[in-house]
């Protein structure tokens, strides 16, 4: 996501400068670090993320343990930091291949009539099912794992990307100096690279932005109601889930991946605002 | 207006008649039926065939499909395999339970988003607009599950002077006070993201429209910032604000999935989460061709609103 | 605790956000139960967390069918829940012929179905028949299914002829609740439950309530104590516990092990263990799988077994291990067969040794989300780790996983809870599908196991010093064949406030409140 949003520096509108201060600053700031403690995870903790610790069973936060242990002796640190990874794959993943696929079919739409209306009611189907609904249902398919949280989220961006681009398609196609263009004989092409792909693309990064933060959600939901990451592995809503059932005994063990998402979607669409005010050119 | 609405007929007949395919067929794609439920884990395969009969899930399955098409069609929506009973009177009492949901969620976020929105995009104060811009930031960050046990903690658990789960034991009517205590976490719960949402639409395209000329030009002529506010940028982003409310609408009802089940707040959320690990067939494939239908609906009617306010889009302009 | 108009109107606003400064001076919800005064009669309120599924009337499988059966039913004979020794219930008393095979029942005069109609014999007659149809699952199916006819000439004695002696017959009739005939169409769909018990059932609100109320013509005289039971269903455990803790409610079935420790802390609530009515939390193998196809590589996993975590951290003492299926209350229990295979990693490792090839990666599945599963299999995971076997969870949705189960489709492991062992030994054998003898999910058989399993089934009594000796074989081709691995025996448990006595329960955790009342 971020090469895009660096190749994007050339677009008019979008300032990279959006992300050096206030706002976006601080939205890159809280990401980075989650993300920073998830790559450096083997460096920060004595344990890995599987390891019982034995008779270590359901221990409150102490120096040695800063999030307690979970109900198989496992630190919940290790585990939330562990987790991390995971969300973030999925997120790199998915939400990059759901905006590239929701795109096409944007611009597709934008190009004839029946495609129009026919991508405009696949769109319809998709989004009549919630997300939580499709997830149960594709892991009943699919069984679970990774790959269904994957589908989950490209389902779920396919039909926002789609409808963003088809219509920032629409306006632009209707812009006076865009129809001049068109009534003096401009090919469709020349005009789509010309003026609606520059004018589309910093709505598409304001739209990654909190697409990303969407997909945490997706995610950890996912994992929260047990049908994601296989355990043993750590995600953070499938810590999340087994913290809920221990919140009398190690608070922390909850409030830990509680933190880390909040803070994960927080940034996403912190950068997100400050994309999107320094497009409207605004101090806000 | 008419022509309209009766040009986007077919489309949503057709969206319709997909929809009941894919959940008919995805459904049984699923492993697991609800015999083998109503069998559990200790029972002899001779006995799930048994069941199996009586449910009549041996016939073909495209008589199956055709069977309750018909059924839909006549609305004899048959009966529960698993929770028992007729599906409509099931769904029936589930809407009723999350209708009063949405709804009181919904005018949660509006009203707040009214007050709320309006407010953040006409204070000139540092410290107001950064309260509401961190609040905001925040309603719309905090995953509702996670909003929710945490609600459910504070007020159950720290501060026990709410209920955190069901129903009032005399039904809903008896006395509106407890009920509106029994639905008060929920409904914050389920409001805020939308709330958060909403507010944020409101404040930015107010924003947006204060920057035109025409107030500009209003302000120089010496009317006063709230009446500009609300009298004329309010009124010009209300009409885009509603397709966001309209589109909102879906995510509140697919929200209320998780939030009912959280709350154990006996409505369509948790008939259908019930349902789908029972596989209650008839249940699943009814509540998911609601859900389709109510979404359908939902869009054509904001698509409808829109075109009401947008000629263009009324006349069928061809871009 | 009046409302009055103006702080009603003021707590509909409570959805626009603006009243929590309000809420405390109105009549709380929370609030509602416990007035704190000592009430004669009253209204027992609970919760439960899985609600009833009318099909499932005769299976025993949840808590709502397991609180209507206790409640509004009564079987002919019933047992201490420590011992299987019959006690009269809707019969007075009972013979048997010296072959087994005939067996009287005189049944009580002066008992009446909720309707008002007298029980008779022809009411026995229909209650066994409809148990055995396979359509109800019933658990003893079998063995209804092996009487071959019941005498309905005298209108209170029933006379059962049996195809073969059946050791497990009063289990049956202990299981086998005694339904209306007249009213039995309402039971499928859950509208109406008739039967002879201490309390009538009124109303049932799926996903939201069950209802009952006192049955004043209840022939035994001055019970119930209780006007009223109302059971909540609250599927999410952490709203049970609040509601439990909020004095909502003073009885919850479907709290976690943890939690209700938490709650015993307090000083203000009780717990009640279901000792009699154990489960079994075991380690299923597919004996066609590679690598478990040794009975070697299956012993190593026996041994390889933390069960004393397990219990202990699982299911926080709340049982005890166990290397057969038998609780503490069964003639079938045998303190040194149990401990056959004590935790000895170097003598699993050993038996790895002796197999000689590399056991490939073992698939585990189990039902999710369901927390007991998902720790003992991670548990059993690093346990199987230890002796050099590598294990893949697959955790299952609930339907998903039974279907394999009862398909026989699991790849290699599996976990969950099996039941029926709290009875005649040989109950479990021909009962539950996991051990039944002909066909089960293991893929198991043995001549020697069918043989000794239908020998201990025709008993003509249960409990005698013959059928232990089937019993003792019978546990021995478990050990040997060792297909199901055995973890432990686990006994759930109830929590109560203090504000409840008397609150009792059946060998299948069915909930009794004939003698229940509440103390203010």
């Amino acid at each position: 996501m971020t090469d895009i949003a660096l190749k994007a520096g050339k677009a008019p509108r979008v300032r990279r400068g959006a992300l050096t201060h206030g706002r976006g600053l601080a939205g890159l700031v809280l990401v980075g670090v989650v993300v920073a403690a998830g790559l450096l995870a083997p460096l920060l903790t004595p344990y890995t993320p599987q390891q019982q610790i034995p008779g270590a069973n359901l221990l409150g936060a102490s120096g040695g343990h800063p999030f307690g242990t979970d109900e198989v002796n496992r630190d919940v640190f290790t585990r939330v930091l562990h987790g991390v990874r995971v969300d973030l794959a999925v997120c790199l993943l998915a939400v990059p291949f759901g905006a590239l696929l929701g795109g096409l079919a944007g611009l597709l739409a934008g190009r004839s009539g029946i495609a129009d209306v026919f991508t405009q009611r696949a769109f319809d189907v998709v989004l009549a099912f919630p997300p939580v609904i499709l997830g149960i249902a594709v892991t009943a398919v699919l069984g679970p794992g990774v790959l269904p949280v994957v589908c989950v989220v490209i389902a779920a961006e396919v039909p926002l990307f789609g409808r963003l681009v088809r219509t920032a398609t629409l306006k632009v196609r209707e812009l006076p100096y865009v129809d001049a263009a068109e009534t003096m004989g401009a090919s469709r092409t020349w005009v789509l690279r010309k003026h609606v792909v520059p004018n589309i693309l910093d709505a598409v990064i304001v739209q990654l932005a909190l697409s990303a933060s969407v997909a945490v959600f997706i995610v950890s939901a996912m994992n929260f109601i047990g049908i994601g990451v296989r355990p043993p592995a750590p995600s953070l809503g499938g810590v999340l889930a087994d913290a809920m059932g221990q919140l009398g005994s190690n608070n922390l063990y909850a409030v830990g991946p509680l933190l880390v998402i909040v803070v994960l979607v927080l940034g996403f669409q912190l950068i997100a605002q400050a994309l999107l005010a320094s497009r409207r050119g605004g101090a806000r | 207006m008419t022509s309209y609405l009766l040009r986007r007929l077919p489309s949503l007949a057709v969206v319709l008649a997909v929809s009941s395919v894919l959940i008919f067929g995805l459904l049984r794609l699923v492993p697991g039926d609800p015999a083998v439920t109503l069998a559990g884990a200790n029972a002899t395969p001779d006995a799930v065939a048994a069941i199996r009969h009586e449910l009549g899930l041996d016939r073909p399955v495209a008589g199956q499909y055709l069977h309750w098409l018909a059924g839909l069609v006549t609305l004899d929506l048959g009966r529960s395999h698993i929770v028992g009973g007729g599906i409509g009177s099931l769904v029936g009492s589930a809407l009723g339970y999350t209708l009063l949901l949405t709804a009181s969620a919904l005018l949660l976020a509006v009203v707040a988003a009214l007050v709320l929105g309006t407010l953040w995009a006409g204070t000139r104060r540092p410290w107001v607009d950064h309260l509401l811009t961190g609040a905001n930031t925040l309603a719309i960050a905090v995953p509702t599950f996670v909003l929710g046990v945490a609600l459910a903690l504070l007020f159950g658990v720290v501060f026990p002077v709410l209920p955190t789960g069901g129903v009032p034991r005399e039904g809903l009517l008896a006395d509106p006070g407890i009920t509106a205590q029994y639905l008060l976490l929920p409904t914050i719960c389920l409001a805020l993201p939308v709330g958060g949402v909403l507010t944020r639409y409101l404040a930015e395209s107010l924003r947006t429209e204060l920057a035109q000329p025409y107030v500009v030009t209003a302000l120089a002529a010496g009317i006063s910032r709230r009446r500009v506010l609300v009298r004329h940028a309010l009124r010009n982003v209300l009409p885009t604000s509603l397709t966001v409310l309209g589109l909102q609408t879906g995510a509140v009802l697919g929200g209320a999935v998780l939030i009912e089940f959280t709350f154990s707040w006996p409505g369509i959320g948790m008939l259908i989460e019930r349902a789908i690990t029972g596989r209650d067939y008839p249940v699943v494939q009814v509540l998911l061709m609601l859900s389709v239908t109510i979404f359908v609906v939902l869009q054509l009617l904001t698509d409808a609103a829109h075109a009401l306010l947008d000629p263009r889009i009324r006349l069928g302009g061809t871009r | 605790m009046k409302l009055s108009l103006s702080r009603r109107t003021l707590l509909s606003g409570a959805i626009a956000g603006t009243v929590l400064l309000g809420l405390p001076a109105c009549s709380s919800a929370v609030g509602q139960q416990g007035s704190g005064e000592v009430e004669k009669g009253g209204t027992f309120t609970g919760g439960i967390s899985t609600d009833l599924v009318p099909a499932n009337f005769f299976t025993n499988s949840n808590a709502g069918v397991t609180t209507v059966i206790g409640l509004t039913y009564e079987s002919l004979v019933s047992y201490p829940v420590d011992r299987l020794e019959p006690k009269p219930k809707l019969a007075e008393s009972w013979t048997v012929s010296p072959d087994g095979r005939t067996v009287t029942l005189r049944l009580r005069d002066d008992v009446k179905f909720h309707t008002g109609r007298p029980f008779t014999s022809q009411d026995v007659a229909f209650s066994l028949r409809t148990y055995a149809d396979p359509k109800w699952n019933g658990q003893l199916k079998s063995t209804a299914q092996a009487i071959e006819s019941i005498g309905t000439d005298q209108p209170h004695t029933a006379v059962l002829k049996l195809k073969h002696p059946l050791g497990n017959l009063f289990d049956l009739l202990e299981i086998v609740p005694i339904v209306d005939e007249k009213t039995f169409s309402g039971v499928g769909d859950g509208s109406r439950y008739v039967g002879t018990g201490p309390f009538k059932f009124e109303k049932w609100t799926p996903n939201a309530r069950l209802r009952f109320v006192k049955n004043p013509d209840y022939w035994v005289p001055e019970r119930p104590y209780l006007d009223a039971v109302d059971i909540s269903v609250v599927t999410d455990a952490t709203a049970l516990t609040n509601r439990l803790r909020s004095g909502q409610i003073d009885y919850a079935y479907g709290i976690g092990y943890h939690d209700i420790e938490r709650l015993e802390k307090t000083g203000r609530f009780g717990k009640i263990q279901l000792a009699g009515a154990e489960n079994q939390i075991y380690v299923g193998t597919n004996v066609t799988a590679e690598g478990l196809s040794d009975v070697r590589v299956r012993k190593a996993i026996a041994h390889a077994l933390d069960r004393d975590r397990i219990i202990a951290e699982v299911f926080r003492g709340s049982g005890y291990p166990a290397d057969l299926p038998w609780p503490k209350t069964s003639p079938a229990y045998d303190a040194k067969l149990n401990t056959t295979y004590r935790r000895d990693l170097a003598k699993a490792k050993a038996l790895l040794a002796d197999y000689g090839k590399k056991v490939p990666t073992l698939t585990y599945s189990y039902a999710s989300p369901v927390p007991q599963y998902e720790a003992t299999a991670q548990i059993v995971q690093a346990n199987l780790k230890e002796i050099g076997i590598e294990v893949k969870l697959e955790p299952l949705d609930p339907p998903t996983f039974v279907a394999q189960l009862i398909g026989g489709k699991f790849k290699g492991l599996w976990t969950t809870y099996h039941s029926w062992a709290q009875y005649t030994p040989s109950t479990l054998t021909v009962s539950a599908y996991p051990f039944n003898a002909l066909k089960n999910t293991s893929h198991y058989s043995s001549p020697a196991y069918t043989k000794n399993a239908e020998a201990a089934w025709k008993q003509t009594k249960g409990d005698s010093a013959e059928a232990k000796q089937a019993y003792a074989a019978l546990s021995r081709d478990l050990l040997d064949g060792l297909f199901l691995i055995e973890i432990g025996i686990v006994e759930q448990r109830w929590a109560v406030s203090d504000k409840v006595k008397g609150v009792g329960y059946t060998k299948r955790s069915e909930l009794v409140l004939t003698d229940a009342r509440l103390t203010g």
